[in-house]
């Protein structure tokens, strides 16, 4: 009995102490737990908070009075900067107003570390193609320079491709929280995470409407939910939002967690590229910052919340306006805006930017800037810090290089059935450079025909053989020894080479015997060119290509005078620079500055420069390359649209393999290659197949073509001499003189003697000889 | 008949000393090929003062071209960037300033001060001869171009 009795006394006390350990156990797991998650969120939020991706630019573009404009290109270039056309004079930043003779648009603001410019409206007059005037309409001041800001080119994603741009809640206006507490959590101020007086409402209202209208989720549970757990609904993953919610409210200011909710929340789709946070979502629907939305803009955005693309203005204009209307009342209902307000808003129309889904732009150039970049920063930082990149890339430039080369190689391969092959793999291939000569600055780069079938970069990875391209550096080498008016030999010799025997031979039959220096370039005649180099020395030749910055192995072989051996196309260009720019040689410039996210300068460069011959000898080759497109190989040029002064040199190589055309002006160079990856034979010449894309590209770039040519130095004097000669000629005795260049440490000193004083009384010996002969 | 004789040997003289002088003056024949004559006329150059283009180097236009104001904008813009002290920015502009006009020395010449400020000695001297190219026609210029020259030098020590 009294055991039955103890032990019915203790059960309960037992039971008791068992429970309280129970709890007491489960509050200290809990309190585990729930200092374990508050570490979890305090390492998250203490650090950084997301991954940005880094953005790069193009370079800024010029504008001013009386500069010459491709309205297509120049029009295409102001809606990829994000500037939207409106059929009203322009009152907002980012709109357009375009007609046939001017456009009024107001820019967008322009940030650099040095400069800012604020948004101002402008107003550009055109004549025909070129810019009449541009005025400042706030002012009615004209303006003599406009620069327009630099273009987004690409984002260096990481592994979830979101674009996102940050922004603090003081940037965020008041109608654009109210709509977004409105719409999803009305008590935010005044709960702790949790708020059971919402979600019965949800429920309500939801069950009132037979379907889901509103979510019972606070903001902070939103946040919880986006931020550490999957989308997979459990009721652990449930009881661990509900956990992280009240940390986060205990840990965090109110303000801290609408800021984090802002920039997380997701807002869609652009191609495969995550739009997140309103920062970016305003720029993608509206193409404007965050702090200039309208109040429907505003309400717009709060209604994409719910279902970004279901909602989207993207995707069904009139579903995204119901939502934006419910969002409105919401607002309303909330006292968040007036009754006035309201009914203005509601009929109000949608009106989404609209966005061009592109690829890859300059996707050759960008690996090339790539190159560049990895070996300043790792993938990871270029995915996560959100640097700005900017580049010296031109986007005009680029589009038009990419148009021109594309419609080049069509056509040849319809005037050469043979050429076009069905393979794309295989298909004939073309690569174009685009360079200021002066600076380097590197405004184009086209790798190949199609990145998206072959990423292999024909003007940084191949290696070609330049044929003719190279042979102005034989020239430069023989300038000191030689003149323009040098007389050289066009006989055919033939050389010997490691025990072989080499017979170079013209492009086409040559009954002259000797040429002077200027048409042995001008027609690019093998074998005067082989005959210079021989007498200049191949050592010499071997010399010049070094300084002027080939890289490749050279062998000192007579053929290197007609290109004969491999050179990588983007050096090959970088070395007629030079000639462009009084004998000095730029790096190949691309990068120009990497800025942090707080705009401080994280890496500078300019452009760099060495001299590598003098300006004399630059002008005068400069002279010489113009011979080529006036009266050499590349004077198809003049039909071809091309009336400006122009150096250049064509080139191909043994069996068609390859065709060049490399042509400046002071202001521009451009170098062009088309060929098969496979060395196989594209049936046409350095004139016929590279130099229509040369004449396509540059007609599509007026801005660039000024007309000038270059100043002759003081170093180089222009004297007459006999075009038979090549000596100074005899007023009245030389039947032909002409007008050269000279260095002026180096002009003939002699007369001709081939029309005058002895040679004139043998030439009469001889005369009578012939005739008595002739008896 | 001696007299017919004579005469008519006179006259195949006659017709010879013209042949053979035609021959000798104006055939030039020679005994090779030669190079084909020009077929337009030669090549003048042309010079550029401010940007603007002229035949001859001593008629200049006085007034500068749209692109060489607003390159000179630029050239101002870089000048004040040297003033404030900060030469990395007055490059980036200068360095525009030269892409759209090459032919103006001044841009040469502050940047060459800029990378004298930086102390890029090779890139100053660079410079500083291009600016001496470009202004060679200007004393005043010249004058600081040259006394910018015993700067750098004076740096270089």
């Amino acid at each position: 009995m009294k055991k039955k009795k103890r032990s019915i006394n203790t059960t309960p006390r037992r039971l008791l102490k068992w429970c309280l350990s129970a709890i007491a156990l489960v509050v200290v797991v809990i309190l585990l737990y729930c200092g374990y998650l508050s570490i979890q969120i305090e390492e998250r939020f203490s650090g950084r908070r997301w991954s940005i991706p880094s953005k790069v630019f193009s370079d800024t573009t010029i504008l001013y009075p009386g500069q010459k404009t491709n309205r297509t290109l120049f029009n295409e270039k102001l809606r990829r900067l994000g500037y939207r056309e409106v059929a009203h004079k322009p009152v907002n930043k980012g709109e357009l107003n375009t007609r046939p003779s001017l456009i009024e648009l107001y820019l967008h603001d322009f940030n650099d570390p040095s400069r800012h410019r604020e948004g101002i409206p402008i107003q550009i007059k055109f004549a025909e193609n070129q810019i009449e005037s541009i005025t400042d309409l706030n002012s009615g001041q004209p303006l003599l320079i406009l620069e327009l800001e630099p273009e987004e080119v690409m984002l260096f994603y990481g592994p979830n491709r979101e674009r996102r741009q940050l922004v603090s809640i003081n940037q965020i206006p008041q109608h654009l929280i109210t709509a977004v507490l409105a719409i999803e959590d009305r008590r935010f101020y005044t709960h702790m995470g949790l708020d059971p007086k919402g979600m019965i409402r949800a429920m309500y209202a939801n069950l009132r409407q037979a379907s889901i209208r509103q979510g019972g989720s606070t903001i902070t549970q939103q946040l919880a939910k986006n931020y550490f757990l999957t989308p997979k609904r459990t009721i652990i993953r449930k009881i661990k939002e509900l956990f992280m919610s009240l940390i986060i409210e205990l840990m965090y200011e109110k303000n801290e967690i609408l800021e984090i909710y802002l920039n997380e929340i997701y807002l869609g789709q652009k191609a495969s590229e995550a739009i997140t946070g309103f920062g970016e979502a305003s720029y993608f629907y509206f193409g404007k910052p965050v702090n200039e939305l309208s109040l429907v803009e505003a309400a717009t955005l709060a209604g994409l919340i719910r279902g970004p693309n279901l909602y989207s203005p993207y995707i069904n204009i009139d579903r995204c306006k119901k939502r934006r209307n419910i969002v409105l009342n919401a607002m309303y209902e909330m006292e968040g805006i007036t009754e006035e307000e309201l009914k203005m808003a509601l009929p109000l129309p949608v009106e989404a930017i609209g966005y061009a889904s592109y690829g890859k732009k300059a996707p050759y150039f960008m690996d090339y800037l790539s190159d560049q970049l990895n070996l300043l920063y790792s993938h990871q930082d270029l995915s996560s810090l959100g640097l700005s990149i900017y580049t010296t890339l031109d986007t005009q430039v680029q589009l038009a290089a990419e148009r021109a080369l594309k419609k080049g190689l069509t056509l040849l391969e319809k005037s050469t059935p043979g050429l076009d092959r069905t393979d794309p793999q295989k298909k004939m291939q073309g690569a174009v450079i685009v360079m200021q000569p002066k600076t380097g600055y590197v405004l184009a780069m086209v790798g190949g025909r199609d990145y998206s079938l072959s990423q292999y970069n024909r003007i940084t990875q191949a290696q070609r053989q330049p044929g003719s391209a190279f042979k102005p550096f034989v020239y430069l080498s023989g300038l000191d020894k030689f003149t323009p008016a040098s007389i050289l030999s066009n006989e055919s010799k033939t050389y010997e080479i490691d025990g072989k025997e080499w017979t170079p031979h013209n492009y086409s039959l040559m009954i002259e015997e000797r040429v002077r220096l200027r048409d042995a370039l001008a027609a690019s005649i093998n074998l005067a060119t082989v005959d210079l180099a021989m007498q200049v020395g191949i050592d010499h030749i071997l010399r010049t290509a070094g300084i002027f910055g080939f890289s490749t192995p050279l062998k000192p072989y007579p053929s290197i005078a007609l290109g004969a051996f491999e050179v990588i196309p983007l050096e090959l260009a970088r070395a007629y620079c030079p000639f462009a720019a009084d004998g000095v040689l730029p790096y190949p410039l691309a990068l120009k500055q990497v800025l942090d996210e707080d705009g401080s300068i994280m890496e500078q460069r300019h452009m760099s420069i060495k001299q590598v011959t003098t300006p004399e000898k630059a002008f005068i080759m400069s002279s010489l390359l113009k011979s080529v497109v006036e009266n050499g190989t590349a004077s198809s040029l003049k039909k071809m649209g091309i009336t400006f002064p122009v150096a250049g040199k064509t080139g191909t190589t043994n069996d068609y393999r390859d065709a060049w055309f490399v042509g400046y002006t002071p202001d521009i160079l451009a170098l062009i290659w088309v060929g098969f990856d496979d060395g196989a034979s594209i049936y046409a010449s350095g004139a016929t197949a590279a130099l229509p894309i040369w004449a396509d590209l540059m007609n599509a770039l007026p801005q660039y073509v000024s007309g000038y040519w270059f100043k002759m130095p003081q170093g180089v004097v222009q004297l007459d001499v006999c075009s038979e000669s090549g000596l100074l000629a005899v007023k009245g005795a030389c039947p032909f003189p002409i007008k050269e260049y000279f260095l002026a440490d180096h002009v003939p000193e002699a007369e001709c003697r081939v029309h005058t004083g002895e040679n004139q009384i043998e030439r009469i010996f001889d005369g009578v000889k012939d005739f008595i002969k002739s008896f | 008949m001696g007299l017919k004789i004579l005469s008519r040997a006179f006259k195949y003289f006659i017709i010879f000393c013209i042949l053979a002088f035609h021959m000798g003056f104006w055939g030039c024949a020679p005994a090779y090929l030669s190079p084909s004559p020009p077929t337009q006329p030669p090549e003048t150059p042309q010079v550029e003062i401010f940007g603007e283009t002229d035949e001859t180097p001593e008629e200049a236009p006085e007034k500068p071209s749209p692109r060489a104001l607003a390159a000179l904008q630029l050239t101002e813009q870089g000048r004040m960037f040297l003033e404030k002290n900060q030469p990395d920015d007055a490059i980036g502009i200068l360095e525009r300033a030269l892409n759209l006009n090459p032919g103006n020395g001044r841009n040469y010449y502050y940047l060459a001060e800029a990378w004298l400020m930086k102390g890029n000695i090779g890139q100053a001297m660079e410079f500083n001869r291009l600016a001496e190219v470009y202004l060679k026609d200007d004393s005043e210029w010249l004058h600081r171009v040259i006394g910018q020259r015993g700067r750098i030098k004076a740096h270089e020590q």
